[in-house]
């Protein structure tokens, strides 16, 4: 990842402000740890913090067309720019990056070329020759972006909030899949697949065409310069990329310079279900595996520090934020500074086990449809701030524009679980991999139940969490919550813990309304919560919630229900003191 | 380098608190970006930023003797600690770090083991069985550190000013060759080699080639230990390459090896600078894998006020020399190299500065080596040393080895005096020293060219942009006023005024500007030397081009250098 950072038009142009504009953007250094360069034309600035990760030795930006007319500052992985570039064969290129082709591609498309690119990516584009500007992110929001308004007539794009809060009236975060145009002074939609209508789709599933579809998004993945690796919790998304990636890297550039093992990494507390899973997994594989152990102190002493990175006062993308931060911050110091991973199957499967509930097909799939779109606020906010934190990319095969185009194409009849036909959540996915032959994973991982993923890390992570939160919100505290926060009301100590720490860093109203909120159980939406009469009862947002669903409920209902009881009994005061109103919020 | 931050004594131990401390440290991450570590006792708190060089895998920070009653957090690098560990025999060792001795040592020797360590440190010590504490730092100041005292009765130590400046009432840059204790409540010197007493008699000892270049060579050789990606910093001058020559000398039978036998060296400068040119020749010449890195005055002038509170200093010839520094240790830091050998103290040593040439007499050179070494941590030391931890780089620096110094500096001065009438430039004893026919370590033109100072080195637009660009910013009436705005340390010069302002901006406290030395000098000599010409006290200008006359190429083409 890089950051980027964008003044237009702020009416400004001296050496204050130009000091201002680079200080701003070194709260982006961690992103792009590499290097950094600014253009600045008149009043317009375009800062940019590098992790070079293609052509490291010359991709410095800001980018620019052959007669440096046309700037362009991008956070992202162009993965077709050697396509692209043989479609302009006219054009000279003054670099070997992948974002080269974007200054060139406006000179022959004008702004009619997102669409041409594959990849991920925020970026803002000046032509200096009329003083207009783009700015567009990638379909899905991968990348991050935000966008905000100076009282001086100024428009700010940064990758992170942190950049632009500070001097902007108001901001948003910047929609996926949207392109703003100054010439046309509004934002419009370039990205228009079939599925974002959320018209019931009708095609049969193919399991070869599902496989070779997401093979070819892990493939075009693994181009990159400098060393790489999988994240790896043993479940089947990360192994699925793991195994895929183990097959097809010797042939890759990245092998020829940097070994062709494949580097694979765990996070857990000490024991977890992650821990053991993941090595099972990198055992068959043959990786290189490197698990990291934490403890629960070390997360809570973390927890400021992730949230002024991640953005959010969002409850579980904090839970799971939290190890995928200290494992990146480890990865990193193994020099590596890309790495795979199995976000976004869940959105597009039905993979969370509140979608065993699903009352028929047409619901199942509005609601993946509403997962998709709203990824960018959760796993996608968080698999790439997490990361990004410490100069480290994070790559998303299953976020794959044609994967995706393939995947939200099939008759949704196959994605509904159902136990009597043997078909678990994400069955058409494990259908697809299960290859006689050639293996890509044993059966017994290929048809392995899910962990959510911040239980995975350990059962006492989340506990220890809720404990913390315990000891330092108090009663009264609660109590008033809703006359403090007054959008998104923090229903639990957690999420009032969270939301302190959120309001200190970035205490802007803007900034609060950049975070989702809404009943939501086991990480579903406000509308799923009404698949199952007992879940308005029990909104705890971790997978633990959606009783009874998980086969080991089935099998050990006694020993979990156990559990589970506790937990509500844990969490029954507050539902009856704010429970209800969070419910209301939802409509 | 890692960053350290250690508060004793604070009455609240609430997570606020807590919270505080963990952000604090974090301010010193860039030190140590691999991992962090906080150990909390009582009212005591350490913490750590890890940069991982040797034992990445088990050396996490703070590290504990066997029984977790003694904690340390450690900055440094100990060269010796394979000896050391073999007289703890009866220790047990948890990890494989370096710095793991230092709990042992103070079991078994108290607070009278630091003279035992060889390496650059600065370290923080509690004995939770008393809460005792001890704080200490290297002999020559290679490592920073500071200490403080808060209006609650706490007493801090930072790495960096950065860390304690907020939350202390009054803080001091911790002197180097000390050790603090909690016990006597002082602390007392515990480096004492005999050229440290200016009453001394001036050293008498022979100039041995042959056994300088030994010296010289061990100190570079103990410095190959780590267990991660390394390099050279080379400027093509002297030092630097003599550095980079041994390095690559001796690389294949040290564990650096493990990275490949071919050393890596790095150099920076302007498009065309003198530098680039001079360092690529010995590049070629050591067949080392040579990075060049080249920056525009414009990316320098941008990084000023990063470059400023990373270097915690507003010495003007620091910042002229730090920038190009800081600028190339993000470059070599993306490559994955995160430890580098750098040619600094050599100049101090020998006095190799061009206004050494006007060196009255031998007791007078000699007395300014010991006055410009004793210095080392307020300039080239604090230089070297931030400009490469703000990217999570570390830089070892071979010609401050104690045992080099001691050979260095117990040998008669009168060798060290420049004497064109017998052909000895400055630095001759040093030059003569691997002046080896048969297995030459440079060629003879490099190993007998003469001094560009640092930051002329990188390119001559460089300084005059710097001042052009404060021409720019700072007018006439903000400089006639600056007496009156800044009593202390009073700025001169425009460009000085420049970066007063922003280091007042990060660090506006009293106890801040007074960690930074003034006083008039001429092309980085002390004050005392200043009175060698009489036409200097005229010109003050702080860079190596004020010393008019002295360069060679003065020599040849006065006018031009004149003029400039």
């Amino acid at each position: 990842m890089c950051g980027i950072l964008a003044v237009l038009g702020c009416a400004d142009d001296s050496q204050a402000k130009r000091v201002r504009v680079l200080e701003l953007s070194r709260r982006l250094k961690h992103r792009g740890p590499d290097w950094s360069g600014l253009y600045q034309h008149g009043d317009f600035y375009l800062a940019h913090q590098r992790l070079a990760i293609v052509d490291p030795a010359s991709g410095d930006q800001p980018l620019y067309n052959e007669d440096k007319k046309i700037v362009v500052t991008v956070n992202g992985e162009i993965y077709n720019h050697e396509e692209l570039r043989k479609l302009m064969p006219n054009h000279k290129f003054h670099t070997g990056s992948d974002c080269d082709v974007i200054a060139h591609l406006y000179e022959e498309y004008g702004e009619k070329f997102l669409d041409m690119l594959d990849g991920m990516f925020s970026f803002v584009l000046l032509d200096c020759r009329d003083n207009s500007f783009l700015v567009a992110r990638d379909a899905i929001g991968i990348t991050s972006l935000y966008i905000g308004w100076g009282l001086d007539g100024s428009i700010w794009i940064s990758s992170e909030l942190k950049g632009l809060h500070d001097e902007c009236e108001h901001f948003e975060a910047f929609p996926p899949g949207y392109l703003y145009s100054s010439k046309s002074g509004g934002l419009k939609r370039w990205y228009n697949p079939p599925w974002f209508s959320e018209s019931i789709p009708s095609t049969p599933y193919d399991p070869l065409v599902l496989r070779r579809a997401f093979e070819n998004a892990v493939i075009k993945r693994l181009m990159t310069d400098v060393p790489f690796g999988v994240l790896l919790s043993g479940g089947l998304d990360s192994s699925l990329v793991a195994s895929i990636t183990s097959r097809y890297m010797a042939g890759t550039k990245a092998a020829k310079h940097w070994g062709s093992q494949l580097h694979s990494f765990c996070v857990g507390l000490e024991g977890s279900p992650d821990l053991k899973a993941a090595k099972e997994v990198a055992d068959y594989l043959g990786t290189v595996h490197h698990e990291f152990h934490f403890t629960v102190q070390d997360g809570i002493d973390a927890i400021e520090d992730v949230i002024y990175h991640i953005e959010t006062y969002d409850v579980t993308t904090i839970r799971a934020s939290t190890p995928m931060f200290l494992m990146s911050r480890k990865i990193k110091s193994l020099g590596v500074k890309m790495v795979l991973s199995g976000e976004g199957a869940d959105e597009i499967f039905g993979g969370y086990l509140y979608f065993h509930k699903a009352p028929n097909k047409e619901e199942f799939h509005r609601e993946n449809c509403h997962k998709l779109k709203a990824l960018h606020q959760y796993d996608c906010l968080r698999a790439n701030k997490a990361t990004s934190a410490w100069g480290l990319e994070a790559r998303v095969p299953f976020l794959d524009k044609e994967f995706l185009n393939v995947a939200m194409s099939i008759d949704p009849e196959w994605k509904l679980i159902k136990p009597d036909q043997g078909r678990i959540e994400k069955w058409i996915m494990r259908r697809a991999f299960d290859d006689e032959e050639r293996p890509y994973l044993p059966k017994h991982i290929l048809y392995r139940q899910k962990e959510q993923f911040s239980d995975g890390v350990g059962y006492s992570w989340i506990d220890g969490l809720k404990a913390h939160a315990e000891e330092h919100v108090t009663d009264r505290m609660m109590l008033n919550a809703d006359h403090i926060f007054t959008h998104n009301t923090p229903t639990s100590k957690e999420a009032y813990y969270y939301r302190m720490i959120f309001e200190r860093f970035f205490p802007q109203n803007s900034a609060s309304l950049t975070v989702p909120g809404g009943a939501s159980v086991a990480c579903s939406t406000a509308t799923a919560v009404l698949w199952d009469a007992s879940w308005s009862k029990n909104l705890d947002p971790s997978g633990r919630a959606a009783i009874g669903v998980h086969n080991s409920a089935y099998e050990k209902h006694l020993a979990n229900g156990n559990l589970t009881t506790s937990k509500i009994t844990d969490s029954a005061p507050m539902r009856d003191g704010v429970g209800a109103p969070g419910l209301t919020i939802r409509g | 380098m890692c960053g350290i931050l250690a508060v004793f004594g604070v009455a609240d131990n609430s997570q606020k608190k807590r919270s505080r401390i963990i952000e604090l440290s974090s301010r010193l991450r860039h030190r140590g970006p691999d991992w962090s570590g906080l150990h909390h006792h009582k009212d005591c708190y350490l913490a750590h930023q890890r940069l991982a060089i040797v034992d990445p895998a088990s050396g996490d920070q703070p590290l504990y003797n066997e029984d977790k009653t003694v904690v340390v957090a450690v900055n440094g690098e100990i060269y010796n600690h394979k000896e050391l560990r073999e007289k703890l025999k009866s220790h047990e060792f948890r990890t494989g770090s370096d710095c793991e001795v230092i709990a042992h040592l103070y079991e078994d020797y108290g607070e009278d083991f630091v003279n035992m360590l060889d390496g650059m440190f600065s370290f923080v010590l509690l004995d939770t069985r008393d809460n005792s504490f001890i704080a200490a730092r290297d002999a020559i100041g290679i490592t920073p550190l500071y200490y403080g005292w808060g209006l609650d009765g706490s007493t801090w130590f930072a790495s960096e000013m950065k860390a304690l400046s907020d939350d202390c009432e009054r803080f001091m840059t911790f002197p180097p060759g000390h050790v603090y204790s909690s016990k006597t409540g002082v602390q007392k010197r515990w480096y004492n080699p005999p050229w440290w007493n200016p009453e001394s008699p001036i050293p008498s000892g022979p100039y041995d080639p042959l056994v300088l270049r030994k010296a010289f060579e061990k100190a570079v050789i103990k410095r190959l230990m780590t267990d991660v990606p390394f390099g050279v910093l080379l400027s093509g001058g002297l030092d630097s390459s003599l550095v980079a020559s041994v390095a690559s000398r001796y690389l294949a039978d040290s564990t650096a090896a493990q990275w490949g036998s071919q050393l890596h060296t790095f150099c920076v400068g302007l498009k065309g600078s003198p530098d680039l040119g001079a360092a690529r020749e010995v590049a070629d010449y050591l067949g080392t894998r040579h990075h060049e890195f080249h920056f525009t005055v414009q990316e320098g002038i941008d990084a000023l006020e990063e470059v400023i509170y990373h270097i915690e200093t507003y010495d003007v010839t620091t910042i002229r020399a730090s920038t190009p520094m800081f600028l190339m240790s993000r470059k070599i830091k993306s490559l994955g190299v995160k430890m580098v050998l750098s040619g600094e103290g050599s100049d101090e040593i020998f006095g190799g500065y061009l206004y050494f040439h006007k060196a009255p007499n031998k007791e007078e050179l000699h007395h300014e080596t010991c006055r410009k070494i004793k210095a080392l941590h307020l300039y080239d030391c604090l230089r070297a040393n931030k400009s490469t931890s703000a990217w999570g780089v570390e830089a070892r620096v071979p010609f401050l080895d104690k045992e080099f110094i001691n050979i260095a500096m117990g040998m008669d001065p009168e060798w060290k005096m420049i004497r064109p009438d017998l052909g000895r430039i400055e630095k001759w004893v040093l030059r003569n020293a691997f002046d080896d026919e048969q297995s030459p370590y440079l060629p003879k033109h490099i190993l007998y060219r003469q001094k560009e100072q640092f930051s002329d080195g990188v390119g001559y637009s460089w300084i005059d942009g710097l001042k052009d660009h404060a021409d720019q910013q700072v007018t006439d009436s903000m400089l006639d006023k600056a007496s009156f705005v800044y009593p202390e340390n009073t700025p001169t010069t425009k460009e000085a005024y420049l970066y007063r302002t922003i280091f007042e901006r990060f660090f506006p406290k009293n106890s801040a500007r007074s960690t930074v030395p003034g006083g008039p000098s001429v092309a980085c000599s002390t004050a005392k030397a200043v009175e060698w010409d009489a036409a200097w006290s005229k010109n003050l200008d702080p860079s190596g081009r004020a010393a008019l006359g002295v360069h060679a190429s003065a020599y040849i083409d006065n006018g031009k250098t004149a003029t400039q």
